[in-house]
C-alpha cells in the first residue's frame, strides 16, 4: 500500500539539455501510474508529487541540476529506476 | 492608425522569422478568449456540488476532444514526433493542481466554475513567471491553452473559425496558437502562419517548422489589426507581415515566392556538386560544423563533404556523471559511419571548468574566456582525455577521421598532448583492442600566439582549421556578447585578414591543409577573399553549403586574387565589408541572398 514501508531516497541529476521538460514530465508521470508506491521529487528544498505534470514543471529542474526522489511503497526500488532512466538518462530527443 | 473601422492598408509588420518561404492568403482569425470576458457570480452553497460537476463534465469533454486530435494523427503525419505535447495537455486536465484546486476554489469561495478556472490558472501562470529559464517559463502558456479550452466549453462557445475547416489559401492570424490548434491544421489549405506571441521554443514554432508553412511569431498585435477574410501576405524568410497589401505588392510577393521556391530547389542541387571555381582551378572542400549525431542527415542532405567541426561538448554537459568510453565510442563511431569516406574532424574536448563544476573544484574564475579550458582542461584532467581518445581512436577503424585540439597556444602544451596520445595509442595495443594509430592530427588556431608560431606548429601537425570566433575574440580582446563593445567585434578587420593570412602561408609552406570552421566561413560576402587567402576547407552551418557551392561555382581564381590584394590595401573593416559586399551585388546582381539580408 502507498504510504507503508521503508522510505528509500536517491539522488538524480537531470540529464536533458532542456531540464525537466514538459516531454519528459508527461513521461514520468504516465510511468508512475503503473506503481503504486508513494513518489516525490525534491529539489531546493521544495517537495512535490511525481504524479503532477504541473508540479514537475515548477520544480524548474534546469540541465544538470541535483533532484532527491523519495519514494515510499513495495516498488519503490522499481520507481526509482524508471525514473532514473527517464530524468538522468533521459530518451527523448526534443530540439 | 486612424478610426477603428478602417482597414490598414498595405500595412508592413515586423516579428520573427520561425518557418521560412512567403505565404499569400485570406486570414482566417482565431479568436482567443479573454480572462475579462468570463462571467463571475456568487454561487450559494446548494450550487456548489452542480458546479463542481459542470466543470468535471467540461474537462472531460476537453480531454475527449484532445483525444480525438491525437488518435487522428497518423504515424506518417509530419506532427508524428509532437504528439506528446497533446498527451501533456491531457495530464494537465487531469493534473491535481489544476483539477483538483479549482474544484477546491468552488466549493470554498463559492465561485461559479468559470470565475474559479481563470482565478486557478492565473495562480498557476504567475508561478511560472518566477522561473528564470526561459524555457521552462514558456510552459505556462499550455496552462493557458488547456484552461482556455474548458473555459470555452463551460461558457457554450465554439470556435468561430475551426482549425480543420478552414477554406483554401488561408492564413492563420492568432494571438497564439495552441499545439491542439496547430496540429489541426490542413497543410493543402494553409498558405502561412501569423501570431501575435513571440519565442522560437514555442512548441507552435516547433511544430511549424515541422510543417514546413511559412510563418512568423511576435507580431505583437496583428490578430486585433486585421479581419478574417483579409488579405495577408507572411514572409518566414525576412520575419515579415504585411494586411491588405496593394496589387502591386502582391504581384511583387508572388514573384518572391515564386522565386524562393524556385531558388531553394536550384540551390540545394548545388549542394550535390563539388565546390570548384569556374576556371576549374581550386577545388575547396566544403564540410559542415555539428555537435549532435542527429545533424549528420541534414549535412549530407545540404551537400556536405565530411564534417569539418564535430562539436564533442554536447555529449558531456548537462549531465553529472561523464560519459563513458563506450558511450563515446558509439557515438564517433555512427558520425564516422555516416560520413565515409568522407572525413570527420573530431575536437576533443573544448569546455570551460565553470561549466563541468561537478569535476572541478575551480575556484572562481574573473576571466573564464582566459582561464581553465579546452586543452588546459584536458591536459590537467588525464583521465577525462584519455576516455575521449581511447573512444575516437577505436571508433577511427570505421571512417576517416581527424583530431583536432582546441585553444592550443604554445608548443610545450601541443607536445603534451601528442604524448598522451601516444600513451593511449601504446594502452591500447597492448590491451590487443582495434584502433586505428594513423589518425591526422590538427591544431584548431584560435589563439592569437598561435598563429605568431603557425610556422613553429606546422612542423609537427597534419593540418591546421582556424576558429574564427575565438581568435577575433581574442586577438581583438572583444566579447561577442558584451553589448558594450560588441560593435567593435568585426569579422573583416584588417588584422583578422592578417593573421589568417599568416596560418595559410605557414600551413602552406610545410605542405599541410588549412581549413577554417568559424563562422565567417559560412557567410558569402567572406567566400571570395578566403578562396584568395587560400583556405583549403571551409566548415560551416550545413544549410549554408549549397549557398557557398553556388557561389564558389561562379567566381574564377584570379578575380579572388585580386579582390584580396585589393583589400589588404585598405585600412577599415567597414571599408573592406563595404567593398567585398559590393562586388558580390555587382557579381551576383539576381543573388536571392544578397537583398536578403
Amino acid at each position: 500500500m502507498a504510504g507503508e514501508g521503508e522510505v528509500v531516497e536517491r539522488t538524480l541529476i537531470v540529464g536533458n539539455q532542456f531540464g525537466l521538460h514538459a516531454r519528459v514530465a508527461t513521461m514520468v508521470v504516465q510511468a508512475m501510474k503503473n506503481f503504486s508506491c508513494k513518489v516525490t521529487l525534491v529539489k531546493d528544498d521544495i517537495e512535490v508529487d511525481a504524479g503532477s505534470v504541473l508540479e514537475l514543471l515548477l520544480l524548474a529542474a534546469t540541465p544538470g541540476s541535483e533532484i532527491l526522489v523519495r519514494a515510499q511503497g513495495p516498488d519503490s526500488i522499481e520507481a526509482i529506476k524508471e525514473l532514473h532512466r527517464l530524468i538522468q538518462h533521459d530518451e527523448s530527443n526534443e530540439i | 492608425m486612424s478610426g477603428f473601422d478602417d482597414k490598414l492598408e498595405n500595412y508592413y509588420i515586423k516579428g520573427v522569422g520561425v518557418a521560412g518561404g512567403v505565404g499569400i492568403g485570406q486570414a482566417a482569425v482565431i479568436e482567443r478568449l479573454t480572462t475579462d470576458m468570463c462571467p463571475r457570480r456568487i454561487i450559494s452553497s446548494e450550487e456548489v456540488p452542480l458546479e463542481i460537476e459542470r466543470f468535471e463534465s467540461a474537462v472531460q469533454a476537453a480531454v475527449d476532444r484532445l483525444k480525438d486530435i491525437r488518435n487522428g494523427i497518423d504515424i506518417d503525419h509530419p506532427l508524428c514526433d509532437h504528439v506528446y505535447i497533446l498527451d501533456t495537455h491531457i495530464l494537465l486536465l487531469h493534473d491535481k493542481m489544476f483539477f483538483e484546486g479549482t474544484k477546491a476554489v468552488i466549493a470554498s469561495e463559492r465561485q461559479n466554475a468559470e470565475w474559479a478556472l481563470s482565478e486557478m490558472m492565473m495562480k498557476i501562470t504567475s508561478a511560472f513567471d518566477t522561473i528564470e529559464d526561459e524555457y521552462l517559463k514558456e510552459r505556462a502558456r499550455d496552462i493557458h491553452f488547456v484552461g482556455e479550452r474548458v473555459l470555452k466549453i463551460l461558457m457554450g462557445i465554439t470556435s468561430k473559425s475551426k482549425m480543420h475547416q478552414l477554406p483554401p489559401h488561408s492564413v492563420i492570424v492568432a494571438h497564439d496558437l495552441s499545439p491542439i490548434d496547430t496540429a489541426q491544421i490542413k497543410k493543402e489549405n494553409v498558405f502561412g502562419v501569423a501570431i501575435d506571441m513571440g519565442g522560437r521554443t514555442s512548441h507552435t514554432a516547433i511544430m511549424a517548422r515541422s510543417l514546413k508553412i511559412p510563418s512568423v511569431t511576435g507580431l505583437e498585435k496583428v490578430s486585433k489589426l486585421i479581419q478574417t477574410g483579409d488579405t495577408i501576405i507572411v514572409d518566414g524568410s525576412t520575419g515579415i507581415a504585411i494586411l491588405n497589401p496593394d496589387p502591386e505588392t502582391i504581384f511583387r510577393y508572388r514573384k518572391r515566392q515564386d522565386l524562393y521556391r524556385k531558388y531553394h530547389q536550384s540551390l540545394m542541387a548545388f549542394g550535390r556538386l563539388p565546390a570548384v571555381t569556374r576556371d576549374g582551378s581550386r577545388t575547396v572542400r566544403i564540410t559542415a560544423n555539428i555537435e549532435l549525431l542527429d545533424e549528420v542527415e541534414i549535412a549530407v542532405s545540404h551537400g556536405a563533404e565530411g564534417i569539418g567541426l564535430f562539436r564533442t561538448e554536447y555529449l558531456f554537459l548537462g549531465r553529472k556523471d561523464l560519459p563513458s568510453e563506450e558511450e563515446q565510442y558509439e557515438v564517433y563511431r555512427q558520425v564516422l559511419e555516416h560520413n565515409k569516406p568522407d572525413p570527420v574532424t573530431i575536437r576533443t574536448l573544448d569546455i570551460g571548468g565553470d561549466k563541468m563544476a561537478a569535476h572541478f573544484q575551480v575556484s572562481h574564475e574573473t576571466n573564464p574566456a582566459l582561464g581553465l579550458r579546452a586543452i588546459r582542461l584536458c591536459l590537467a584532467r588525464v583521465d577525462i582525455f584519455k576516455t575521449q581518445l581511447r573512444a575516437i581512436l577505436r571508433s577511427a577503424v570505421h571512417g576517416n577521421c581527424k583530431l583536432l585540439f582546441p585553444m592550443i597556444s604554445c608548443l610545450p602544451e601541443l607536445r603534451a598532448a601528442k604524448q598522451i596520445l601516444q600513451e593511449v595509442r601504446d594502452e591500447l595495443a597492448g590491451e590487443n583492442k582495434e584502433f586505428n594509430p594513423s589518425v591526422m592530427v590538427g591544431v584548431l588556431v584560435e589563439v592569437p600566439a598561435a598563429v605568431a608560431i603557425a610556422d613553429l606548429i606546422a612542423k609537427e601537425v597534419d593540418f591546421f582549421s582556424i576558429g574564427t570566433n575565438d581568435l577575433i575574440q581574442y586577438s581583438l580582446a572583444i566579447d561577442r556578447v558584451n553589448e558594450h563593445v560588441n560593435y567593435l567585434y568585426d569579422t573583416l578587420h584588417p588584422a583578422v585578414l592578417r593573421l589568417i593570412r599568416q596560418v595559410t602561408i605557414a600551413g602552406h609552406a610545410r605542405g599541410i591543409e588549412v581549413a577554417m570552421c568559424g563562422e565567417m566561413a559560412g557567410e558569402p560576402v567572406n567566400i571570395p577573399i578566403l578562396l584568395g587567402l587560400g583556405i583549403d576547407e571551409l566548415s560551416m552551418n550545413s544549410l549554408a553549403i549549397p549557398m557557398v557551392k553556388k557561389l564558389i561555382r561562379s567566381i574564377n581564381m584570379d578575380e579572388c586574387v585580386e579582390l584580396t590584394q585589393q583589400a589588404f590595401e585598405m585600412q577599415d573593416a567597414l571599408d573592406i565589408h563595404g567593398f567585398l559586399e559590393e562586388w558580390i551585388k555587382k557579381h551576383f546582381p539576381k543573388d536571392y541572398f544578397v537583398d536578403q539580408s
